[in-house]
């Protein structure tokens, strides 16, 4: 019974005019995602190229390591063609210091404001906006369009349980959607190499996990729709209910649970930071001051000793501010560190709620474009930053981290300058998260994925339990 | 044939059956009425009388308030699932999916009734059997005209093959040759040995074909009459008085009562 239900569903979802058109908008959109993913990635992984390129012409331009502005850039990911995330938003960039706070700096949206705007339509954005949509107009009117139009009544004329039914219907609508949505999908995928972006094997299972936790989100709007017909009296009504529901799960909770957080969570921004840094700074020379003036020396003390006395007064004065700077710097780095983590995981929690963000957080995560790109990025950078600053005392004796260089051309009409090696430079190396790491770190959300979908599809069954059949 | 059917239990069996709606409406009001193997009954009466709600309890679509309804001795409201396997339903307006042909809907609700031998030979049988034009054998529902659909409704119905069938005022609506040909096949299904109870409006069809006749109203089967008790009244008569006296909300059946006598 429950096969004969299953595939009557199957059969009526792919015979309706409501299947034809909306399967040909999805496949023409979902192909579409891909083709402008995979150009977008092409254009990035240009554009990185070239700032690599960049970079290392400026080494090998100059003769001097001392004069040398190394720049580092982040690699795009390549699942990033599938999901965004938050690639576009971050800056790529980082100009090299042997020490003190690294930026990053030259957002893709930066240089391309136009598609800020317009954002990219990548896969993330079909399934959570388009697809969850699609599940609504499919399964609003499931149960009372049944009803209204009589079918029900003839079923259920026959020994059949409610049960069962409910059960038929909602497998059977799911599995014949989702097949029809894989085929897109394959195509899609299938595309990508010939367009130029390979994957290594990792990445397949995590294009494969993204797609799948993609239709589990599917399925729960299909079965939230179901079941939100199996409680209002009329299509219309459940319709219009289906569609209040998703513009809050994914329009406004998204949204709103970042602002609640930021009032939750008070967290200062980047300018008073470094205003208050800046402020301890100027406070700390003026407490100099009188340690500056109050500068003397034993009577009879040659000039020359006068002056390296004061130099070394000074860079006494001078290092003991820097060490309290850096004290102060690191304390209220890691405060604001802690205070916006907080933040994030309160935003993060509250739009848990909406299966939209979950679904988001799953997908970028499993691409590699969460918000931890950029965490990682810092990282990576941070932990370079130590090898650029070897590499730079061993070459200039000064840990290139800035401040007044001295520097003495000694002209020899003789001899040529040497010009610099790029290869001398350490590289650069971006430190991927592993397979392991990115489905461990998405767990959480692809179980509350799975979560919603039991809720759900209960719900639906428990609903259509009560239902009056007439 | 009073005399055999009595002896043989009845397929169909309203006991006591009363059912007040939650709005405090009393839609039955300890309804009792027995239909046997052979025996057509017809439920007669206008518009909110109560017959949907007769047959929506039969069908377990809703629950008696006290009373109880039994299809071949199977209680429909405490065992659903089994009593239903023993009835077969036409309502008052056949709906079928209308993006599945005829043939396509009548393979689904068949085999929903649990009958999975069938081959479409079959289904043309009962198709032709109850008047379809074989071109719109494997054309989809949504071009059909209500008697295209009540058609397919009754070959659904003959092909469960129940012992027991429920018609809902299946008639209405249908052009005189329809309703016609549908009277006839509903004949043919009882001298097959089936148990019918169909509600109707329609005093001269309820005559034509029924072996009992059980007037409701508001609720309250008022006169229950043979066929052979039929006979000699005036049916014109009978009609409009039965009618006037439901429109214009009389409630008080006697003349009605006294005229069927
Ligand atoms: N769901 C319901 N809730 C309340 N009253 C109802 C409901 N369904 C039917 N009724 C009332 O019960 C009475 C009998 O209705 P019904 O059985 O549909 O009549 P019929 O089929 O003979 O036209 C009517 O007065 C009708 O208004
Ligand atoms: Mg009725």
């Amino acid at each position: 019974m429950f096969k004969l239900i299953f595939i009557k569903e199957l059969k009526e979802i792919i015979q309706s005019s409501r299947f034809t058109i909306s399967f040909a908008v999805c496949s023409v959109l979902i192909i579409l995602s891909f083709f402008m993913g995979a150009q977008n990635f092409l254009a990035s992984k240009a554009q990185y190229e070239a700032a690599v390129q960049e970079n290392r012409n400026q080494i090998a331009a100059n003769t001097e390591w001392t004069m040398v502005e190394h720049t580092i850039s982040l690699p795009p990911q390549p699942l990033s063609t599938i999901v965004n995330g938050i690639s576009n938003d971050i800056g790529r960039n980082i100009e090299m210091r042997g020490r003190g706070e690294l930026r990053a700096n030259n957002t893709r949206f930066n240089d391309e404001p136009i598609f800020a705007i317009f954002r990219f339509m990548d896969l993330e954005f079909i399934f959570g906006i388009v697809l969850s949509l699609f599940a609504i107009i499919f399964a609003y009117d499931a149960i009372n369009g049944e009803k209204v139009s009589g079918t029900l009544k003839l079923c259920f004329a026959n020994s059949v349980s409610r049960a069962t039914f409910i059960g038929g219907k909602l497998a059977g609508s799911f599995v014949g959607l989702s097949v029809a949505l894989l085929i897109p999908f394959l195509i899609g995928c299938a595309l990508l190499p010939i367009l130029g972006i390979q994957l290594s094997s990792d990445e397949w299972v995590r294009l494969a996990l993204i797609i799948l936790s993609g239709l589990a989100y599917f399925g729960l709007f299909l079965a939230l729709a179901m079941g939100i017909s199996a409680m209002a009296s009329r299509p219309s009504n459940s319709f219009l209910i289906g569609l209040v529901v998703w513009i809050f799960a994914v329009l406004i909770v998204p949204r709103a649970s970042v602002l609640i957080s930021g009032r939750l969570v008070e967290v200062p921004n980047v300018d008073e930071i470094t205003a208050q840094k800046n402020r301890y700074r100027i406070q700390l020379f003026n407490e100099d001051r009188p340690k500056m003036a109050n500068f003397s020396v034993p009577d009879g003390t040659e000039p020359s000793e006068v002056m390296s006395l004061f130099s070394s007064h000074m860079s006494e004065l001078s290092s003991t501010r820097q060490e309290k700077i850096d004290a102060f710097t690191e304390r209220i780095n890691e405060e604001y560190a802690n205070k916006r983590k907080r933040q994030e995981e309160v935003a993060l929690g509250l739009s848990r709620i909406s299966p939209t963000s979950v679904f988001t957080l799953a997908s970028t995560e499993l691409a590699g474009t969460s918000l931890r790109l950029q965490n990682r990025f810092m990282d990576s950078a941070n932990e370079y930053q130590n090898v650029y600053s070897n590499f730079m005392t061993e070459k200039t004796g000064q840990d290139g981290g800035g401040g007044f260089r001295m520097i003495m051309i000694t002209s020899d009409d003789q001899e040529e300058p040497e010009y610099l090696d790029p290869n001398e430079m350490p590289q650069f190396e971006y430190s991927r998260a592993s397979l392991g790491e990115v489905t461990e770190n998405s767990l959480i959300d692809i179980g509350l994925l799975i979560l919603f979908n039991l809720l759900f599809f209960g719900g639906a069954f428990v609903a259509f339990l009560r239902y009056d059949l007439r | 044939m009073q005399n055999e059917t009595i002896k043989q239990a009845p397929l169909l069996e309203a006991r006591n059956l009363t059912k007040v709606y939650e709005d405090g409406v009393k839609a039955l009001d300890n309804l009792q009425l027995t239909v046997h193997p052979g025996e057509i009954f017809a439920m007669l009466g206008g518009n909110g009388a109560g017959k949907t709600t007769t047959i929506n309890i039969f069908l377990d679509f809703i629950q008696p308030t006290s009373g109880n309804a039994f299809i071949n001795g199977i209680d429909a409201n405490s065992d659903p699932l089994e009593a239903k396997k023993n009835v077969a339903f036409v309502s008052e307006n056949v709906q079928l999916y209308p993006n599945f042909t005829a043939m396509q809907n009548v393979d689904f609700f068949v085999r929903l009734g649990g009958k999975s031998q069938y081959k479409r030979s079959d289904y043309e049988d009962a198709l032709v059997r109850v008047g379809l034009q074989r071109e719109a054998f494997d054309k989809k529902l949504k071009d059909f005209s209500k008697g295209m659909r009540q058609k397919c409704g009754i070959a659904i119905a003959i092909l469960k093959d129940a012992p027991a069938i429920l018609l809902d005022e299946p008639t209405s609506g249908l052009d005189p040759k329809a309703g016609k040909e549908f009277t006839r096949l509903v004949g043919d299904l009882r001298d097959e040995g089936k148990a019918i109870l169909m509600s109707t409006h329609d005093i001269f069809r309820a005559k034509e074909i029924s072996d009992h006749v059980g007037i409701l109203n508001a609720g309250v089967l008022v006169a229950r009459k043979t066929n052979a008790e039929l006979k000699g009244v005036n049916l014109e008569e009978l009609y409009v008085e039965y009618m006037a006296g439901y429109m214009e909300e009389v409630g008080e059946p006697s003349a009605l009562i006294n005229n069927l006598s």
